[in-house]
């Protein structure tokens, strides 16, 4: 639902409708012209007077010819229309002016009711173009029309030209319209109440509020099943199906392109690298591989002394091509540099794990993390150099950081590639 | 089409209703002006000069009428005062009849039509168009009467015709102009509201689907930034430690809360919650029912539009927005303390305008230290 006229169209909708109101009074005046002219026609061939019949006749065909005009106009507001309409008016008064400077009329002066019908209708009928500077512009033309004409007309019809009363207070009736119109929307006030805008954003509010419930719900359901088994679990070893729980449950809320199936390998691998750490105990040909796959990561964090606990099955790696591989490779790199100078902390993990079709890495550290929506602008631009790079290889960047709590980004490429 | 008849520019758009305000005493001074200058124009012909002068006073009236039925603490002009203001004209312009008794000339000197025609002009953004057009013919009707009062039995049937015709024509040219005005501005404003309004419903799957993405990004939140990586963590790792049995008997306390505090919340948390952050203006919302929920979403938007006013520009520095239930009334109070650029109370009329447009009834009470504004609306 929205309220009123948003402030946008006030302007157009205004000056349509003052247009619209000028027509009615215009087509008001002719229609009242024609049944006095009718009227007098009529009389004047009850009375067997042909001459004054036949003017009274001929004014009533320009008032009918200038009335079909201006309902064209209403029509059509064309600036064509509208200078078509404004000269036909001007013959129109013109006109009416001669016929009823006749002697029979004892019409002497312009300033008579006869005439001003026409001229009315030539003021009120505006023009094309919005705002009230163009339609106080096509008022004035009019009426110096409407008024030139008149004088004409007695010119030609041997009467006194007299500006005519009832165009000229209509002229400054109209005059006093636009101008307010126009000098009462400078003040502004829709903008300043907002009400378009108040009516958006209550539809958004409500939508958001909705989604942010329903989204609530579903990491309430999906998480804390979970939470309370870890809880109650107490320290030890985890137990597989809780295992395999969290990874079916965190591929639901977060889409199958995050964290997948890390728990496949039967055993965690640490690779050390940091000077100084005592060699792993244990290696795997999976571990082998990444040595292979992710060698500028692994020096990267070797040069800035940060320990990288490595997990998952690294043999898919092996999956993509080279160039996407290295793509990978110098993104996995810029995070976990990215973690050894802002996060605080001397360790990482990053994770390894094959998609339907994918090939993930997470790179986790429990830091002092940092707001998303307040990142400092060095960070946007590493941010931007790690994103470029795997959406260039057609993968995504998800980044979740929370300030005292860490940080996790989940690089996903397709297999294969170049 | 119905909807038309029915509405006034006031009703279908009460801003554009504010805005229109000034119009009516400007209307009605040029109205009084007019008559006070045609009476001088025929003075010779004033038999009674204090019907002369009751003549003047009761434009005046008429137009004290319509200026003070058009203020918008008084908002919506009802038909009534349509009436009232008409009748009061349609009085001036028989007691100028009277006061020209015998001695008129017609067409001449007459301000009843103009008079009469500037007033129902003037009060065009309040009335529908259909009671404008009815005010206008009725009035032309009396008129009528009267001009050919004033004629006596000098003239024939025929410029009888012409007579009543180019008497009424101020009246019914005016009338038509307002009715004009009416009918256009309230179809403009409808066809918008149609237009938006299907607008908004084709583009809401697109602002849903936006609105998804944003929610995963923020709010699923800080909460959701905590827990899956935490129990991606897990997933991982080889041990749950003690430190981890700790941390998820946190965040399982601090989901349970987030729903709960969720399924308690209402738009009106969210709307106080984006203006503290984005402003930086404390609102506080006291509605332990979620009767904000009730509203109807253009009473949501009026009461957005105010709480969004007070909070920008300095004008508050804490909002306050408590619903409470009084027989069978909902009731709203927005309280703000006022801030370096104050709010006045006539800044607040448009929104008790806009709140009696959408069935809400509203007042205000506006001190030094305090910005109060009520809303009172039916509880089905």
């Amino acid at each position: 639902m929205n309220l009123g006229l948003p402030e946008h169209l006030a302007r157009e909708s205004m000056s349509r409708a003052l247009a619209y109101a000028g027509q009615c009074a215009a087509l008001v005046c002719l229609a009242i012209g024609m049944i006095v002219a009718g009227d007098a026609a009529l009389a004047a061939g009850d009375a067997a007077l042909p001459g004054a019949s036949r003017d009274d006749l001929a004014a009533l065909v320009l008032l009918g010819v200038q009335a079909i005009l201006l309902l064209l106009l209403a029509r059509h507001t064309t600036v064509t229309l509208t200078v078509v309409y404004l000269l036909a008016g001007a013959a129109v008064v013109f006109g009416v002016t001669i016929l009823a400077m006749t002697p029979d009329n004892g019409v002497d002066s312009t300033n008579t009711t006869v005439i001003a019908l026409p001229q009315l209708a030539l003021v009120l009928a505006g023009g094309a173009g919005t705002g009230s500077l163009i339609a106080l512009a096509w008022v004035v033309l009019a009426y110096g029309l409407a008024e030139a004409a008149a004088f004409l007309g007695a010119a030609v019809g041997g009467g006194t030209w007299v500006p005519n009363a009832a165009t000229a207070a209509a002229f400054g009736l109209l005059v006093v319209v636009r101008v307010f119109d126009g000098v009462s929307r400078r003040a502004d006030t829709r903008r300043e109440t907002g009400l378009h805008r108040a009516s958006q954003q209550t539809r958004e509010l409500a939508l958001r509020h909705d989604y942010e419930l329903r989204a609530t719900a579903r990491l309430h359901d999906t998480a804390l099943s979970h939470l309370v088994a870890i809880a109650a679990a107490g320290s030890g070893p985890i137990d597989e199906r809780l295992r395999s729980g969290i990874r079916q449950d965190l591929g639901l809320i977060v889409g199958r392109d995050w964290a997948i199936d890390h728990g496949d390998t039967s055993a965690d691998h640490d690779v050390r690298g940091a000077p100084g750490s005592s060699a792993p105990a244990r290696r795997s040909p999976s571990v082998q591989a990444t040595r292979t796959v992710l060698p500028e990561a692994i020096d990267a964090a070797h040069n800035a002394g940060l320990a990288v606990r490595l997990t998952g099955d690294a043999r898919v790696l092996a999956s993509l091509g080279p160039s996407r591989a290295a793509a990978l490779d110098s993104a996995v790199a810029q995070c976990l540099v990215n973690v050894a100078r802002h996060a605080g902390v001397h360790e990482a993990e990053v994770a390894i794990g094959p998609g339907h079709g994918d090939v993930t890495v997470v790179v986790i550290d429990s830091g002092l993390g940092f707001d998303l929506d307040a990142v400092p602008d060095d960070r946007i631009g590493l941010r931007t150099s790690i994103r470029a790079r795997i959406e260039q290889e057609g993968g995504t960047v998800r980044i979740w950081s929370s300030p005292g709590v860490g940080t996790t980004v989940v690089l996903t490429v397709p297999e294969g590639g170049a | 089409m119905m909807l038309r008849i029915r509405l006034t520019q006031q009703e279908a758009d009460p801003i554009g209703g504010i805005a229109a305000a000034p119009i009516v005493p400007i209307g009605s001074a040029l109205a009084v002006a007019a008559s006070i200058g045609l009476t001088f124009v025929h003075r010779s012909e004033v038999s009674s000069t204090l019907a002369a002068l009751l003549g003047i006073l009761l434009v005046a009236a008429a137009g004290v009428v319509a200026s003070v039925s058009a203020l918008p603490s008084r908002a919506p002009f009802t038909a009534e005062r349509l009436w009232l203001v008409v009748s009061v004209a349609v009085g001036a312009a028989i007691t100028e009849y009277v006061s020209t008794l015998g001695a008129d000339r017609p067409l001449v000197g007459d301000y009843g039509p103009l008079v009469i025609g500037i007033l129902i002009l003037a009060v065009a953004p309040f009335c529908t168009w259909m009671s404008l057009l009815t005010a206008g013919m009725l009035a032309a009707a009396v008129l009528a009467i009267l001009a050919v009062g004033a004629a006596g039995g000098r003239l024939s049937g025929d410029s009888l015709v012409a007579l009543v015709a180019l008497d009424t024509l101020p009246v019914l040219a005016l009338s038509a102009a307002a009715a004009g005005y009416s009918y256009a501005i309230v179809g403009e404003t409808l066809a918008w509201q149609r237009e938006a309004n299907s607008a908004a419903l084709a583009r809401d799957a697109e602002m849903r689907a936006g609105i998804a993405r944003s929610v995963q990004q923020s709010r699923v939140s800080v909460l959701g930034r905590e827990v899956l990586p935490f129990l991606a963590g897990i997933m991982t790792a080889d041990r749950i430690t003690v430190a981890d049995a700790d941390r998820a008997r946190e965040l399982a306390e601090a989901l349970r809360r987030a729903l709960k505090e969720g399924i308690e919340s209402t738009w009106l948390d969210d709307l106080a919650g984006s203006i503290a952050g984005v402003r930086g203006v404390a609102v506080r919302v006291d509605d332990p029912g979620g009767a904000a929920r009730d509203l109807r979403a253009d009473q949501r938007s009026t009461l957005t539009a105010l709480v969004s006013w007070l909070s920008t520009s300095g004008r508050s520095s804490a909002i306050t927005a408590s619903f409470r239930a009084r027989d069978h009334e909902g009731v709203v109070t927005v309280s703000a303390t006022p801030a370096q650029q104050a709010p006045v109370r006539r800044d607040l009329e448009r929104f008790v305008v806009v709140a009696r447009s959408v069935g809400m009834r509203a007042d205000t009470s506006v001190s030094r230290d305090n910005v109060l504004v009520e809303f009172r609306y039916d509880l089905e």
